[in-house]
């Protein structure tokens, strides 16, 4: 909002010009103090991460020996392959949901489950990972007796569903009933209406949410914890421990060893550089999704 | 159409194309339709499984402990074998002059870790919700002006996707070190002597001797500062979504009543105030919910002091540290106990928080 009003600075005579110049100031102060305890902590993981990255880091395992401590090799595939799970079972089921919830809500059988669907997802969304975590453990990993890719993919898949729902829902609701009332008139079936041209005039700013929910599961740490196990090898049996990068870096960090504590602090630089990728892909795509609605 | 419908209501039309044409729904409808019901459904079913798993992993706990759980303050996971003393506290000697022991069973009680999330949540609230809706004031208010809203904005948003492990190793090799070397030390002897003060620095012991607490950085502070960095981005964004859906109506007639800017600014803050409370309710949930960075600074121990310099342990940095290896199973059943009180409380807060913000957009937007 471009604000109207001026910020006084000339006239100070009454007590609440004073006030008011008093807290413009605070929340200059407040601002500024936010953005440099923000700044610290992203400058320093940058600055005593970057120390540590070789080419070892990528391309060798964690060999436990604080003299030669290794690489991450095997987290950062670990923690690719589980997002990569997760995404396949929560995207659909996701992107699924949220047409239900956007296109559904008005009339049909089960039209009165969309708000009680709606606040299912949003709650799901607040539950504590970790509760997720030792759900699954006690759902997967105490039945099928061990810890398990499979088991740590379906704990990130849950978290992941109501995320990429709710935003698929809020871009459909976006895209103009006049789209929708075009294509029916032309004698489309709704499903051809939503596939045909609901679903690609919000194109972009649904992978925006895919993107959302893959960028917060590629750095959770608790509901892996007790899921997959870690390991120390490249990934292999989906139904054996896996390693992770978010895990390796938890351990690393706990570690009494300087060597080590540098592999967690590189570990999260990679996993950042991951992050900082997918959020600029994220602001590319819904700025050209948004430049297309207007053009369009 | 051959036969229209008797009664026009809206969708009847549809139905009327369907049924009375001959014609049955397209078999994309029904794959599509059905499928996407599905899904709904199936999220539905996902937290009703939850809560149906944590209940009844929970229930030896609950038939156990019932409600007095939550204000039991032992956290004994292991049988404790203790020299029986009468009732004199002499110790009792068996027939060979050794002490007798008995064996205390195992104890599971929630208040430490209650007590542990209740003040960590507070202290990060304390420090958080001033700073964030001055800085919020501040994006909305003059940083379009000087033309920085938009980078403000991003670094925010980004650093509100930071994962919580980040906060966490910053917390072990960063603020840690600062708090023990710096900001505690500064605290003792600044308010150290002073007689009201001593609960923050000394403990009592049961013979009512007092003992310094020792200075680590890894206590309910470190817990609630940490905390406080990871909620100040999501209650400025939020606090910040809702300060501009504020029309301008409200500050600009403050304006030409001859208000000041604070007045004005005062004027949007109470017309927001539903939505602010909102975002504050969504920062809570997050501190309340939060383990990696809490579970890393904290300090981990089960117990109940007042003073926020001695370690601590919360309910989610509890189930992190514990539910890998329990000890038996009603171990295990009482940390689900500790899930379930988890659950039920981001549940509150989610739906309070969700009722406020998405209240306080409806009355702006009238939809």
């Amino acid at each position: 909002m471009n604000s109207p009003g001026s910020i006084p600075t000339a006239t100070l005579r009454s007590p609440a010009r004073l006030m008011s110049a008093l807290m413009l100031g605070l929340t200059g102060v407040a601002s500024f103090l936010i953005v440099a305890v923000l700044l610290t902590v992203l400058g320093y993981l940058l600055f005593r991460g970057f120390g540590g990255l070789s080419i070892d880091f990528f391309t060798r395992l964690p060999t436990g020996n604080p003299q030669d401590p290794g690489g991450f090799a095997n987290g950062i595939l670990g923690t690719l392959i589980l997002v990569g799970m997760a995404a396949l079972v929560g995207v659909p089921f996701g992107v699924l949901a949220g047409i239900y919830l956007s296109e559904y809500g008005g009339r049909g059988l089960g039209a009165w489950l969309v708000s009680p669907v709606r606040l299912v997802c949003d709650v799901l969304a607040g539950v504590p990972s970790i509760v997720i975590g030792i759900v699954g453990y006690e759902l997967i990993v105490v039945p099928m007796k061990g810890a398990s890719a499979y088991a740590g993919a379906a704990a990130l898949a849950v978290i992941m569903v109501p995320i990429v729902a709710r935003t698929t829902e809020e871009m459909l609701r976006l895209v103009p009933a006049s789209f929708r009332e075009g294509s029916l008139a032309l004698g489309a079936t709704k499903s051809q209406t939503i596939l045909r041209v609901v679903l690609p005039a919000a194109g972009g700013s649904v992978i925006t949410g895919i993107l959302l929910a893959v960028a917060r599961i590629a750095g959770e740490t608790a509901p892996i914890l007790f899921t997959i196990g870690g390991s120390r090898l490249l990934p292999g049996d989906l139904d054996k421990e896996f390693p992770s990068l978010t895990l390796q870096i938890y351990n690393a960090a706990r570690s009494p060893a300087p060597s080590e504590q540098q592999l967690a602090w590189t570990g999260m630089v990679v996993l950042i550089a991951i992050l900082l990728v997918l959020n600029l892909a994220i602001r590319l795509a819904t700025a050209r999704a948004i430049k297309n609605r207007v053009g369009g | 159409m051959p036969t229209p419908p008797t009664t026009p209501q809206p969708g009847a039309a549809t139905a009327a194309r369907a049924g009375a044409g001959g014609r049955s729904r397209p078999w994309g409808d029904v794959v599509l339709g059905s499928l996407s019901t599905g899904a709904a459904i199936t999220i539905v079913l996902l937290l009703a499984m939850i809560v149906l798993i944590v209940v009844v992993s929970a229930w030896p706990s609950i038939k156990a402990y019932g409600l007095p759980f939550l204000t039991e303050s032992t956290w004994r996971p292991n049988e404790l074998e203790e020299t029986l003393r009468d009732p004199q506290g002499r110790i009792v000697y068996d027939d060979d002059g050794e002490p007798k022991t008995v064996i205390e069973p195992a104890s599971f009680g929630a208040a430490p870790f209650i007590w542990g999330t209740a003040v960590s949540s507070a202290l990060a609230l304390i420090v958080a919700v001033p700073l964030s809706i001055g800085a919020a004031l501040f994006i909305v208010r003059v940083a379009p002006r000087l033309r920085i809203a938009e980078p403000l904005g991003f670094l925010i948003e980004f650093l509100a996707a930071i994962p919580s492990i980040a906060y966490g190793i910053w917390g072990i090799f960063v603020l840690r070190p600062f708090l023990e070397k710096h900001l505690e030390p500064a605290l003792r002897w600044l308010l150290g002597d002073l007689p009201f003060m001593r609960w923050m620095f000394f403990r009592t012991l049961a013979d009512g001797t007092e003992v310094p607490i020792p200075l680590t950085g890894r206590d309910m502070l470190a817990g609630g500062l940490i905390l406080a960095v990871m909620i100040i981005p999501i209650i400025t964004a939020v606090s910040r979504d809702v300060l501009r859906t504020v029309p301008r109506a409200q500050v600009e007639g403050v304006l030409a009543l001859g208000g000041t800017w604070w007045q004005s600014c005062a004027a949007m803050l109470r017309y927001g105030r539903a939505g602010l409370f909102g975002a504050v309710m969504l920062g809570l949930a997050r501190a309340a919910g939060e383990t990696m960075a809490v579970t890393m600074v904290i300090g981990n121990v089960n117990q109940i002091s007042l003073s926020p310099l001695a370690p601590a342990q919360t309910m989610s940095s509890l189930l992190a540290m514990d539910a890998g290896d329990p000890n038996n199973p009603l171990h295990f059943s009482s940390l689900f106990y500790i899930a379930l009180i988890l659950l039920v409380m981001s549940l509150v807060f989610n739906v309070i928080a969700r009722w406020l913000v998405v209240g306080s957009k409806a009355r702006t937007f009238g939809s």
